[in-house]
């Protein structure tokens, strides 16, 4: 078969959209293909910020092409004379043959007498050759970008001017060595202008390598020409490759505990010729908060930090270039770390001489949200929303309200320091530097306002439990990114009480409550509404984060779906019931499909009926009976006084170990008692009977919602 | 003259670029004699990229940033840096490869450095202009803005332009390996220093204690009121007066530097943050539709109209 090679030769494409584009030129290049019939076959794509690169193999011609059209019955195709009918000509005309020419057979083979009349189109198969450039054109068009650019161009599609993400400079576009053609025209005022690129077979390496032969067109016939040649102009075209390249470059480094703080994945993508250098900090910045000089490296520069015990001496940088150049490139480098971190020292400086309790006041002139008034207002909201989980929840020890309260008061101060103003993605993290290093007395306050924006990512680890002994457990009310906020409160609800056990249990629906009175009047729809929107879009959150922890849909539907208690109202008890439900399931799998299938049926036939009183005297059949009797032996203790499983991590696994048993009796019961008895009193007790049953699991999970 | 001087003298980066891109047919044009923030609001640039008349053309221009003044004291951060910019509309094919030409013209050789084009759009929510494009970093400094202009004034651009803005301070502090900005070599044996470290101190100064805000909230005020009277006037037969956009745009660019001092001077909330953003914005894409002709409805254009044509980014 021959081998197809595109490579679309652009300006540089940004970094993060690379993967995402390569992976879309060999998902996108095969479907067009296979719907122009050219059977692609082991499609790949690569790029480098100049290239975006897609071969594989594709059949040299479509394979021909038979279609059966049919037409009128046989019996009406001729009148009585034995000319043809006006139904007959109609079809021949549609068909574009002559009337001679239709075939007759039968449509049905199971009626062979039946005939009709029937054209066979046929389609010769056209050269991939003539296909390729629309199937260009496609993909060209097709590949979404996150933005795209008017770059003044326009294809001849019919679709007008083709937008991209950054202009296309040249195209290689070869079947079998040869050039498939196509022409990306100017626009001009809305149509086609002078052309701008035409492919062809020629390529171009390194802008500025190899010295001397840097930027030289260089003639390709295949794949593998393309890339060894573009090899030997400086370009590895593998992302894969260029990682290697990087990892071996960086490998010395690898005893100093190095990180990569996720720059890696993004490195690869930056170059077409990775040169990894290194340079130093100086010893005047090394004192600088590890933050800060990671801030500046890493994301103003996206340099690798290096160092040990929390000193920052080194960095590590990703060059395009070549490494004879290093001594002059790295003293550049280090020149331009040198003066933001000047200008952080400074900030640092200027900010330490005030103290961070003092900026409260300038919050009053920072707006938190039009109408929601000022980060003031804001800081003093929280504080009297901790006094409500102290004092009317309980759910804060004293020693708690008191480290919170001070800490809910300043977390906000850092907004008007000049570290944060620069380097915004601070926020928070410099309130507690500034407030440690001005020696407040204690270290819990300035831990909580460290870490009160987070976890500002699903991925990202919740704060260290010790932060919670000092305890900021409302991170939920900042207007902007509110899932990721709302996330955020779920999941610190969830570790705080996995790291203090203690009595009171936070719960989400009254803590809603709390946070939406404390804006009085300024929230203008009714609290109630407010509170009811917020708990269904709060439920949403704890879903996804159920989810993201990895259990199964299902499992997370049926927790949540049960009754008592709201897992709203106890996230953590929902959370411990999730991962009984996980793993009593895992063991007793059949078991539970079982009883979720009856269930199912159960639920159908008895709604959302409260458990009913049953009359033994109406239990006429043994399954009945049996039914009956496991449920009794089930019953908890203490129905309505306390929580199942509380504080014991093994009472919602035993319990569901045990209710599992009801298989067999929920089994026989629908096998044979008839639910819907014609006497109404016996139907009664028998539905009252099911949903007994039912409602003993409604305590942990809705066993109905499993298995989808 | 100091011997350890190895680059071009700023003066002799501006003659260089300037001849550079006098012998690639640009008009070579003069600074805008209004405050600017950046060489962006020239009207060489934000009237001359709308339409579809073909322009080349380079000017240097010394941009006011009041918020960013040090009273001379910070090395790399100033209250007025100067921009060269250049506009090639429409941007040739090989436009990348013709600012790399301007680097070697200065005697920066890509091939012994790390040159780098990365993502970096542009975005000017006071004039309803956004690019797309990149920083290009010499050796992890950037030292140019490359931008493919795709709106300005709330208009979409059929060309777009190409915009290459050099900070001349960086490129020069680069040239003459030197790490403080005053320390630079305005001519030879001139220093930035010697020429502009006192208006530093004074202009900072001002900006940040002295200058009256109460003044310059009435001139943000004024200034947006006489752009609009200018632009509501009507020519014979009641018609929308095509001949008042120029000094409308000035006025603009004052509202724009008033709004600047008392961003300085922390004289604005938040809030009234965007309304103000908007306020100019809206202003600049009345201008812009009128440059164009493209508001030829007779509804007289009032400062509390909503702005023509709905403004796509923010």
């Amino acid at each position: 078969m021959p081998e197809f090679l595109l490579e679309i030769g652009v300006e540089e494409m940004p970094a993060r959209w690379l993967p995402g584009l390569t992976e879309q030129m060999r998902q996108r290049f095969t479907e067009l293909a296979q719907a122009s019939l050219l059977v692609p076959e082991r499609v790949q794509s690569f790029s480098t910020p100049r290239r975006l690169v897609v071969t594989g193999q594709v059949a040299a011609r479509q394979a021909d092409r038979e279609e059966k059209v049919w037409g009128p019955a046989a019996k009406i195709a001729k009148d009585a004379a034995g000319n043809w009918t006006k139904a007959a000509e109609g079809f021949a005309k549609k068909s574009g043959v002559a009337v001679d020419q239709l075939q007759q057979a039968p449509r049905d083979p199971a009626l062979p007498a039946e005939l009709n009349l029937l054209h066979v189109k046929r389609t010769a198969g056209r050269n991939a050759r003539d296909v390729l450039p629309a199937a260009i054109a496609a993909l060209l068009r097709g590949l979404a970008f996150p933005k795209r650019m008017s770059w003044d161009a326009w294809l001849e599609d019919g679709k007008g001017t083709l937008p991209f993400g950054r202009p296309i400079r040249w195209l290689v576009a070869l079947l079998d060595a040869q050039v498939v053609p196509l022409t990306i025209y100017e626009a001009q005022a809305a149509a086609k202008g002078r052309t701008i690129v035409e492919s062809g077979d020629t390529t171009y390496g390194h802008r500025f390598l190899p010295p001397g032969a840097a930027g030289r067109a260089v003639r390709v016939r295949s794949f593998e020409d393309l890339r060894r040649h573009l090899e030997e102009q400086r370009v590895v075209l593998d992302p894969a490759r260029r990682e290697e390249i990087i990892q071996s470059q960086l490998a010395p480094m690898a005893g100093t505990g190095l990180s990569d703080f996720g720059l890696l994945a993004e490195w690869k993508h930056l170059v077409e010729w990775p040169t990894v250098m290194f340079g130093r900090i100086p010893e005047e910045f090394r004192r600088l908060p590890i933050e800060v000089l990671q801030t500046v490296l890493i994301h103003h520069q996206k340099y690798i930090p290096l160092g040990e015990d929390m000193h920052v001496t080194r960095f590590a940088a990703l060059t395009n270039a070549d490494r004879a150049a290093e001594a002059e490139i790295v003293r550049g480098m280090e020149r331009v770390v040198v003066a933001r971190l000047r200008d952080a020292a400074f900030f640092f400086a200027e900010d330490m001489k005030r103290p961070l309790a003092d900026r409260v006041k300038d919050l009053a002139g920072v707006t938190f949200h039009q109408g929601l008034g000022s980060y003031e207002e804001k800081a003093r909201r929280l504080v009297r929303l901790i006094d409500t989980m102290g004092e009317r929840l309980g759910i804060l020890t004293r020693g708690e309200m008191e480290t919170a309260r001070e800490a809910a008061l300043v977390a906000k101060a850092d907004l008007t320091t000049l570290m944060v103003r620069e380097f915004p993605e601070l926020q928070g993290v410099m309130g507690g530097i500034y407030l440690r290093a001005q020696g407040h007395p204690q270290a819990n306050v300035a831990e909580a306002v460290r870490w009160h924006y987070h976890p500002v990512s699903i991925e990202e680890g919740s704060p260290p439990a010790r932060v919670f002994s000092g305890g900021v457990p409302t991170g939920s009310s900042d207007p902007y990114g509110l899932r990721r906020a709302a996330q955020g409160a779920v999941r610190v609800l969830l570790d705080f009480w996995q790291a203090e056990e203690t009595e009171k249990q936070p719960s989400l629906c009254k803590l809603t409550e709390a946070a939406v009175a404390g804006y009085g009047q300024a929230v203008k729809r009714p609290a109630a509404d407010v509170v009811r929107d917020l708990e269904s879009f709060l439920l949403d959150r704890l879903r996804y984060v159920f989810t993201a922890r990895g259990f199964a849909a299902d499992e997370v539907e049926a927790v949540l779906g049960a009754r008592e208690p709201d897992a709203l109202d106890d996230p953590r008890e929902a959370w411990k019931r999730l991962q009984a439900l996980h793993r009593v399931r895992l063991e007793a799998t059949e078991d539970f499909e079982a009883l979720a299938v009856a269930f199912k049926r159960a639920k159908n036939i008895i709604g959302d009926r409260p458990p009913a009183e049953v009359d033994t005297g109406l239990l006429q059949e043994g399954a009945e009976r049996d039914l009956h009797h496991a449920v009794a032996e089930l019953q908890p203790p203490a129905p309505g006084g306390g929580r199942q499983g509380r504080g014991v991590d093994g009472g919602y696994e035993s319990r569901l170990r045990s209710l599992s048993s009801l298989r067999g009796p929920v089994d026989r019961f629908f096998d044979d008692v008839l639910v819907m008895a014609e006497d109404p009193r016996l139907r009664a007790n028998r539905l009252g009977l099911l949903s007994q049953a039912l409602s003993l699991f409604y305590r942990i999970a809705d066993i109905s919602k499993l298995g989808g | 003259m100091s011997p350890a001087r190895k680059g071009l003298a700023l003066q002799e980066i501006v003659s260089t670029l300037q001849k550079y891109w006098a012998d690639r047919g640009c008009l070579i044009h003069q600074p805008w004699d209004a405050e600017v923030g950046a060489g962006t609001m020239h009207p060489e640039t934000f009237l001359r990229v709308l339409g579809p008349d073909p322009w080349k053309v380079a000017y240097v221009q010394p941009s006011r940033r009041p918020a960013d003044g040090r009273y001379g004291e910070n090395p790399n951060r100033v209250y007025k840096h100067q921009q060269l910019q250049v506009i090639l509309k429409p941007p040739p094919a090989d436009i990348q490869d013709v600012y790399l030409g301007s680097l070697v013209a200065l005697g920066i050789d890509p091939a012994v450095h790390d040159v780098r084009f990365e993502e970096d759009n542009w975005e000017s929510p006071t004039l309803g202009a956004w690019g797309i494009g990149w920083q290009v970093l010499l050796d992890g400094q950037e030292i140019t803005q490359f931008t493919y202009f795709q709106q300005a004034g709330g208009i979409d651009l059929a060309p777009i332009s190409g915009e290459i803005t050099y900070g001349l301070e960086r490129i020069g502090m680069y040239l003459q390996d030197v790490d403080d900005m005053f320390a630079l070599e305005w001519a030879p044996g001139v220093t930035y220093g010697r020429v502009r470290k006192e208006e530093e101190y004074q202009l900072s100064r001002y900006s940040f204690e002295l200058a009256d805000v109460d003044l310059h909230r009435r001139l943000f005020e004024d200034a947006l009121k006489e752009g609009w009277r200018l632009l509501d006037m009507r020519g014979a037969g009641g018609a929308k007066d095509r001949r008042t956009v120029l000094p409308a745009y000035d006025w603009v660019l004052k509202a724009s530097h008033a709004f600047n001092v008392l961003d300085a001077r922390g004289a604005i909330s938040v809030s009234q943050r965007q309304g103000m953003i908007l306020g100019i914005r809206k202003l600049a894409c009345g201008i812009a539709q009128r440059y164009v002709g493209a508001d030829t409805d007779t509804e007289p254009q009032t400062a509390k109209g909503d702005t023509p044509t709905a403004v796509k980014r923010a």
